[in-house]
């Protein structure tokens, strides 16, 4: 087990050391996160429509479209120079290559939503420190099913032409129950109710988190395969 | 069958029977069988679009075949067993090497991938075999195509594996970075590492090994034990189906 473990860790390190020369992914994410605020601060007129009932849709835009970006680059790079096949060559269970890209993309998306928060904070004139940690445990749990079947496609569309094309249009119609999830308790924490009073949406969003992990390690074996 | 020259009492290391792999109408492998034995090095020669590349995958367990069967040191390369991933080393077209990465990040990568002792003790003495000490901390986008190939090479042979596949390994060397290449896959010839090499270049490929295969279209037209050709007439049969 410990073999297990300390390979997927040098997965995760091996994309850290590689980010930490190029910061290619956190730059283009975090611009692209920043961007998606901006446009919404100026399209919407907040002294109509309250920025606690709009801000939580587009905090969550700003997130997930950002991530597709940081998912479709994160398996690129196993792309150049064939890299992906000297992983496949490896030896080890296909389940280390996944859960290594799994907690890689993951961190990636938590450390560019920690940058974009205070953003969304300034812009949109909203008080978040009040109800930062249940706002916290939201985003770790949604972010956590965005990356574990993202990652999932972004493997199986690696190999496709149009690959950049097919890993959101795949993506957005698995990820729907967790946005839903996570855009409601952002909602209702923003409007100061505890996170006991939406427990059905916590299990909601746990519940696909676990789902989509777990057909994740069924299937990668196939997807992984040309 | 093909004739065997080393003795057929040793188990072979690599057995193959009737292979066959097709992508659509397309056969890329048409029922090749070998065995090869400890020691070994197979030179598989073919013109671009013959499958030897396809053969390789299917020997490094990368590609299914469609039907047939094939044995690699001892495992079955259908089986996915992790075991026989520990037992090859391959060198490809690809580099298979992280550009942004430093030559000593990359193997120390790939030492903990294959859970070698001492990784960075182990990452380090590769990169001195392959002479890139000078070279370790600099990112591999910056070196020249023969040394990535020199630490590509360093790359498949961290783990020691007892067979090597080699596909087209000498593509877009220069004179100085083929003959460091050929210096080192004799070292490991001599080590009695079993070798299996597809090329272009004739003059390297029967330099190294014992045995010769040709594969077009996705069968072997001929093989023979390297002592036993006429140069001459396999370099003109080659010459003429490459002309087909």
């Amino acid at each position: 087990m410990n073999e297990y473990f300390s390979r997927v860790a040098a997965i995760v390190w091996k994309d850290f050391v590689t980010e930490l020369k190029t910061r290619e992914l956190f730059s283009s994410m975090f611009i692209f996160a920043l961007l998606v605020i901006i446009i919404f601060v100026f399209s919407i007129n907040l002294s109509i429509v309250k920025a606690s009932e709009v801000g939580p849709g587009i905090l969550w835009v700003a997130f997930l479209f950002a991530g597709t970006l940081g998912l479709n680059r994160s398996f690129m790079l196993e792309k150049e120079n064939g890299c992906l096949q000297g992983l496949l060559l490896a030896p080890v269970d296909r389940t280390v290559l996944y859960f290594g890209k799994l907690i890689s993309n993951f961190v990636f998306l938590l450390i560019m939503e920690t940058f974009t928060l205070p953003l969304f904070m300034i812009f949109f004139n909203v008080d978040l420190l009040p109800h930062l940690l249940p706002l916290l445990y939201v985003i770790f749990v949604g972010t956590l099913g965005f990356c574990a079947i993202g990652t999932l496609l972004s493997s199986l569309s690696v190999n496709l032409k149009t690959r950049d094309v097919m890993l959101p249009i795949l993506l957005y119609p698995l990820i729907v129950p967790i946005v839903i999830g996570s855009v409601r308790m952002t909602g209702q924490i923003l409007a100061g109710e505890p996170l006991t009073e939406m427990m059905n949406w916590v299990g909601l969003t746990l519940c696909f988190d676990v789902i989509y992990i777990a057909v994740s390690i069924m299937t990668i074996d196939y997807v992984l395969e040309e | 069958m093909i004739e065997q020259t080393h003795p057929v009492s040793s188990d072979p290391v690599v057995q193959v029977r009737n292979l066959c792999k097709s992508f659509g109408y397309l056969q890329a492998v048409d029922g090749i069988s070998f065995d090869l034995h400890e020691g070994e090095f197979l030179s598989i020669f073919g013109p671009n679009g013959a499958g030897k590349t396809t053969l390789i995958r299917i020997l490094s367990g990368l590609t299914r075949p469609s039907s047939g069967s094939a044995m690699v040191a001892g495992f079955d390369v259908l089986s996915g067993d992790t075991r026989l991933r520990r037992e090859i080393g391959v060198i490809s077209h690809a580099t298979c090497l992280y550009p942004d990465l430093s030559a000593l990040e990359n193997l120390l990568f790939y030492a903990k991938m294959y859970g070698l002792d001492d990784p960075e003790g182990r990452a380090s003495r590769a990169i001195d075999e392959v002479g890139l000490a000078p070279r370790r901390y600099d990112r591999v986008r910056t070196f020249s195509r023969g040394m990535q190939q020199r630490l590509t090479i360093a790359r498949a042979t961290l783990h020691d594996p007892s067979v090597l596949f080699l596909d087209e390994p000498f593509t877009g060397l220069d004179l100085q970075a083929t003959n460091v290449l050929k210096s080192h896959l004799r070292e490991l010839h001599t080590e009695r590492r079993t070798i299996i090499m597809t090329t272009h270049d004739i003059a390297c490929g029967l330099e190294m090994c014992d045995r010769v295969a040709i594969q077009n279209r996705g069968r072997w037209v001929s093989v023979e034990p390297v002592d036993r050709i006429d140069r001459d007439r396999f370099e003109t049969l080659y010459t003429e189906m490459l002309g087909r």
